[in-house]
């Protein structure tokens, strides 16, 4: 909500000014921090339903607006696979040549539900948030977690 | 989970995992940690083969038992799990999706295309309300639902019972 009236006065800010600035503007974005051109970008296009779609950056003295609190890049569909298969490699009871993401825990793998509770375990150390036992019994391949964790963290909903 | 009470093996599994929880707790250092967690696996494990429910219960009782009497005070909890730092702290932004019906219209015209699809959403939810309604009532078994979990949509071309709440519920972050 406040991140809204923010891009509103971005995007009034930068309509005024973009076509003056243009080149200087793409020069000192190039320099800034890559984290906050992210977090720029999604804001902009997140509100994207209006007419500027092109992708205008502000000027000068009034490039800080954006707060950028402490927050992670973007999640994808193919990070969190990457990362979810990363995990499952390092897992000593695994081979990673037979790993596949629909291999299912018990019947292709031959883990044990204790093993899979360790496996949810390290998915939770890995994104930082509680998969709960309910839920947690279900997933049994690697392509359920990675459909969950898209589901709680909205990514591509 | 399927109906209220929790099998043998579930409360196994709950218990290996707050154990294991409470032991990073107590082991900040990763190895001591590792090393602690393979003991716990070892005495699981040992005892996995149980035939005899009168005797895995009384284990899992007496594990339960062990587990409260070494369980550490402050666990440490995610944030987004409940008793964590930031458990339900954006409940108050997630805005029910009627409310955007209540929009004025000079801010509905800011957003045309999205207003216009979710008019094609909302005649889909009409027409389609009536046979999930209908699916439910004769799925549903005399005396009351089993469990919480819905049925899939068994025609082809058609919806699943109360899809719209599922399909319009707020983002886990709002923006």
């Amino acid at each position: 909500m406040a991140s809204r009236a923010l891009a509103y006065c971005v995007r009034s800010v930068a309509r005024s000014s973009a076509r003056l600035n243009h080149g200087n503007v793409l020069t000192r974005s190039a320099c800034a921090p890559v984290v906050s051109n992210q977090r720029l970008l999604s804001v902009i296009s997140c509100s994207q339903r209006t007419r500027w779609t092109e992708l205008v950056r502000i000027s000068g003295p009034s490039v800080h607006l954006c707060r950028h609190y402490g927050d992670l890049p973007p999640l994808t569909l193919e990070s969190i696979k990457e990362r979810v298969m990363y995990v499952l490699k390092l897992y000593d009871k695994i081979s990673p040549e037979k790993l596949q993401t629909s291999s299912h825990f018990m019947k292709d793998l031959g883990l044990d539900s204790l093993d899979q509770v360790e496996i949810i375990m390290a998915m939770e150390d890995e994104f930082g948030f509680e998969i709960p036992d309910a839920e947690a019994e279900k997933l049994m391949t690697p392509a359920e977690i990675v459909q969950y964790i898209a589901d709680k963290k909205d990514v591509y909903e | 989970m399927a109906a209220v009470y929790l099998t043998h093996h579930q409360k196994v599994l709950r218990l290996y995992k707050k154990s294991l929880r409470h032991i990073e707790s107590w082991c900040i250092f990763r190895d001591k940690y590792r090393f602690y967690a393979c003991l716990l696996r070892a005495r699981f494990d040992e005892n996995k083969h149980e035939k005899d429910m009168v005797k895995a219960t009384i284990m899992l009782k007496a594990g339960e038992e062990e587990f409260w009497a070494n369980q550490h005070p402050q666990p440490y909890l995610f944030p987004d799990s409940p008793g964590g730092t930031s458990y339900e702290r954006y409940e108050c932004y997630k805005v029910p999706e009627w409310c955007l019906d209540h929009w004025h219209p000079s801010e509905k015209a800011m957003y045309p295309d999205y207003f216009a699809k979710r008019e094609q959403w909302k005649k889909l939810r009409v027409q389609s309300w009536d046979r999930e309604v209908q699916q439910l009532q004769t799925e549903t078994p005399a005396d009351g639902p089993k469990s919480e979990a819905l049925p899939p949509a068994r025609k082809e071309g058609d919806f699943p019972p109360l899809w719209w709440q599922f399909v319009t519920r707020p983002r886990e972050r709002p923006m």
